[in-house]
């Protein structure tokens, strides 16, 4: 199961020039390219723990430090803290009659760790009220933390100003139409006054840190006396509690549970969606689905001859056709040369577009103020990060093996669920080229491709060819909004199969 | 060297009659033995306390060091004391085992391992080294870290009262074969 | 790569009508508390003990060799109760593993030579890497990686591993043949 356990041997080839296996690639069907998880935007759509399920609110995610409030972990070996009852009856036998009184500590299942191992009590709610610990330091991390965020505030507004004084310029036209800019910036419902932002609010310094030249005499005792170490906390626990970074074990303390997010993808170059989970975190499905495992034939190597340095061995592979649409395959050679060239073709259209979109930019911002009323700020442009365009790089792959590229394509059906369940054999009528095509069953068919190592490969060293798939992709999107015929494009892919390693001749 | 079985089961054991038992054995009150659990006595008897847990899948092997081997003459005595509990799948092979103490799933003890008393040996670890666990010891983790527990293990007894009322709905159980002492 | 074709024979399997097909060296224990809900595969001596709960297993199952299904206890003040182990569609339980988990999801993954400690939750879409010991009481988030000892997240999964483990899990039983005679 190559997916989930073994190395993964085919690799496609992501626009940005990574290679990755399929299931890891996305597919965007606005601007027809793949994409991967290096060359999206991720967004973080909402905070849970992991271990009660809960969703928790960003904002309180931040309050409390991205932990959970209610779920701890070992700070012994990392692993979830339960919560155990100890029914234990009050010192007093008579007491005890009247109420048999439920505490709780907590207990880790693998280590066998207990809150009553550092000697914290007992509590008498489920959920705690487990003492918090103050941390010594927590003022002045407090102090600098303030003014960090007031300096990022500061230059902040100090960029925006700029933005605005840019703009202002552009407005002066106004000054014909009786319009001054202090009126606009009125309208604008902005400060009218212009001083110096860093001058205004400038962030109080907190006081530095001071060095000291006397340290404290190590005790006597830490020469004399033997390790025990049972005693000494581990370089991870100790990096689990930052704070503290406490040296023996008996002042282990539980830790709060980290949280883990759910996250949408964006395409850099659209800003369309190409993967969005549901909100509940339980739940594995998604609003929004662009996956190349869905949308881009699948390959998979299924036997491949002993390969011998310049002897051609057969090769056979399967094609599994994800969509609802038939699909015709074609290989092209691939050549890493080709791939400079498109690169540097890219990278000049990308430098077009980026002017392109300059030129955008200014057209709307001269014409925003003609329009008079400016109830749309323009910040709403500026709103969503600006698309990234990623250079793509060039791909590094030693490819050591010939591939024979065939002449002729085939045909792959479009996939069936209901075939499952239909056990009449296949009734397809395609005229297939037998040298190529090997055996076909519904969406699936098995190629016979013919691979010749490098002549000066050395013995034992791993074979890796590649080629350009050539399927086509039918655009549903556009059908559904127009009621038109689906679009149907030619997408190549460029894809590498690592074959395992070469054998001596024999 | 053992060729012939001899199991003894005192009255209160409930012993599964799909386990395997080969040698001399005997089998305190109280104690549990799942089906397919193997018990081994290979270089000698060996003798369960009362009221251990035994799962399936485990095997207790009483086999000798091999540097022990050479004395055909003696044939040392394998007790396991009382109240231990031996999880799926763990592999036991120590020449003396205590009391409380807790065998995790698809742990390994080796044969020159002697438990104590309380002892916890976490899933997954293995321990071969010549030496004397203290009491109240707990083995975890990929590199068998050790820690001291509190206090022993608590006992199972309540899950034991459990499944004496179950299993004997499921499978069959082998006959004690002994008076109460 | 391409799953090879797993071969059995014939005698050993037994096949019920809703495509179960479950070896005979197997122990079930208290089979009428056992569902299998179609096309599961139990291979040889793997346990099952419905003796002590029910345990029930969604479509698409497959079971290894040695594998152990436990249903979880807990205590209770009064006693101990064992709780029904419950698996979803499309699990593969490999080679050895003991599993004493309460909850297995859907398309959950578990290697070889894993332990999945008492009443542990296993949610859709996770993998256990073999040789995982996963502590009593974990739970383990969807989308996630756990592997070690013990068990905690190295890192996560394709968003489509939910297709992936189907396919997977049927291609294996398509694979799962009986021993040709030539």
């Amino acid at each position: 199961m190559a997916y989930i356990t073994g190395p993964d041997v085919v690799k496609y080839a992501c626009t940005c020039g990574l290679l990755k296996p399929i299931t890891h690639l996305y597919f965007c069907r606005y601007c027809t390219q793949i994409r991967c998880s290096f060359c999206v935007c991720h967004e973080i759509d909402s905070n849970f723990c992991g271990k009660c399920s809960e969703n928790i609110p960003s904002s309180e995610a931040r309050l409390k430090k991205n932990r959970c409030g209610n779920c701890y972990v070992c700070p012994s070996c990392q692993q979830d803290l339960s919560t155990r009852i100890a029914s234990k009856g009050s010192a007093n036998p008579e007491e005890a009659k009247s109420t048999p009184k439920k505490m709780y500590y907590l207990l880790c299942q693998f280590c066998r760790w207990s809150s009553r191992d550092v000697g914290i009590p007992d509590q008498s709610t489920v959920t705690g009220g487990w003492p918090k610990r103050e941390n010594v330091h927590a003022n002045r991390l407090q102090e600098l933390v303030d003014s960090y965020k007031a300096i990022i505030l500061a230059s902040k507004k100090h960029q925006q100003d700029k933005e605005k004084k840019k703009r202002v310029k552009c407005l002066s036209y106004t000054d014909r139409t009786g319009v001054t800019a202090a009126a606009i910036r009125k309208r604008l419902g902005l400060p009218a006054d212009m001083t110096h932002p860093m001058l205004k609010n400038r962030p109080k310094n907190p006081e530095p840190a001071k060095a000291k030249s006397e340290v404290e005499d190590l005790p006597d005792s830490i020469f004399t006396e033997p390790l025990n170490l049972a005693e000494i906390m581990s370089i991870e626990q100790r990096l689990l509690q930052p704070e503290q970074q406490p040296t023996t074990v008996d002042k282990l303390f539980p830790v709060h549970k980290q949280l883990s997010i759910k996250r949408s993808l964006r395409c850099r170059s659209c800003e369309h969606n190409v993967s969005k989970p549901e909100y509940n975190p339980n739940s594995v499905k998604f609003k929004i689905q662009l996956f190349a495992y869905y949308i881009i034939p699948e390959i998979r190597i299924v036997t491949v001859e002993p390969l011998r340095s310049g002897k051609t061995s057969e090769l056979i592979v399967k094609f599994t056709n994800p969509t609802q649409h038939q699909t015709t395959i074609t290989f092209f050679e691939l050549d890493l040369d080709e791939v400079e060239s498109v690169v540097t073709e890219e990278v000049a259209e990308v430098a077009e577009s980026f002017e392109q979109s300059l030129y955008l930019q200014e057209k709307q911002q001269l014409s925003l103020p003609s329009l008079g009323s400016l109830s749309q700020p323009s910040s709403l442009l500026a709103s969503r990060t600006p698309s990234i365009t990623v250079k793509p790089r060039r791909i590094k792959e030693d490819l050591n093996c010939k591939i024979g590229i065939p002449e002729s394509s085939f045909i792959l059906l479009p996939r069936d669920d209901a075939a499952e369940y239909d056990d009449s054999g296949d009734s397809h009528n395609i005229q297939d080229d037998p040298k190529l095509v090997k055996w076909r069953k519904s969406n699936k068919a098995f190629i016979r491709l013919y691979v010749t190592p490098n002549e000066d490969l050395p013995l034992n060293s791993e074979v890796t060819c590649g080629f350009v798939m050539q399927h086509i992709y039918t655009n549903t999107i556009t059908s559904k909004v127009e009621n038109k015929e689906p679009q149907q494009y030619n997408h190549k892919v460029k894809v590498f199969l690592t074959l395992g390693n070469s054998v001596g001749c024999d | 060297m053992m060729s012939r079985n001899n199991i003894k089961i005192f009255p209160g054991a409930m012993v599964c009659e799909e386990s395997k038992l080969r040698g001399d054995i005997t089998i305190g009150s109280g104690t549990i033995v799942h089906p397919s659990a193997v018990i081994i006595a290979e270089a000698g008897p060996i003798i369960i306390g009362d009221w251990c847990l035994i799962e399936e899948q485990v095997k207790i092997v009483h086999r000798l060091p091999f540097d022990q081997q050479s004395n055909e003459n003696s044939q040392p005595v394998l007790i396991i004391g009382s109240n231990n509990v031996f999880e799926v799948d763990c592999i036991v092979e120590a020449p003396k085992i205590g009391n409380n103490n807790v065998f995790e799933s698809k742990c390994f003890v080796g044969n020159k391992v002697t438990i104590s008393n309380g002892c916890t040996i976490g899933a997954g670890c293995k321990i071969t080294d010549e030496q004397i666990l203290p009491e109240n010891v707990i083995i975890f983790g990929v590199n068998c870290q050790m820690r001291e527990g509190l206090d022993r293990p608590g006992p199972q007894t309540l899950q034991m009262e459990t499944l004496s009322k179950m299993l004997p709905n499921y499978h069959h159980i082998k006959k004690p074969n002994m008076k109460k002492e | 790569m391409e799953l090879r074709d797993i071969n059995y024979n014939k005698g050993e399997y037994v096949e019920t009508a809703s495509g179960n097909k479950v070896c005979r060296q197997t122990i079930l224990c208290g089979s009428q508390n056992i569902i299998l809900q179609g096309k599961v595969i139990v291979q040889s001596e793997a346990i099952i003990r419905g003796d002590l709960a029910n345990v029930k297993t969604g479509r698409y199952c497959i079971i290894s060799k040695e594998a152990v299904l436990r249903p979880p206890y807990k205590k209770f003040s009064k006693g101990v109760a064992f709780f029904p182990l419950n698996m979803g569609d499309h699990v593969f339980v490999g080679e050895r593993s003991v599993v004493n988990a309460a909850v297995v999801g859907n398309y959950v993954y578990i290697g070889k030579n894993c332990v999945i400690g008492r009443r542990c939750t296993l949610k859709d879409c996770c993998v256990i890497e073999d040789n995982t010991i996963l502590a009593p009481e974990t739970v383990v988030p969807p989308f996630t990686r756990y592997g070690g000892s013990p068990g905690v997240q190295v890192g996560d999964l394709p968003e489509c591993q939910a297709d992936v483990m189907v396919d997977f899990t049927r291609g294996y039983y398509q694979h799962f043949q009986p021993l040709k005679l030539i």
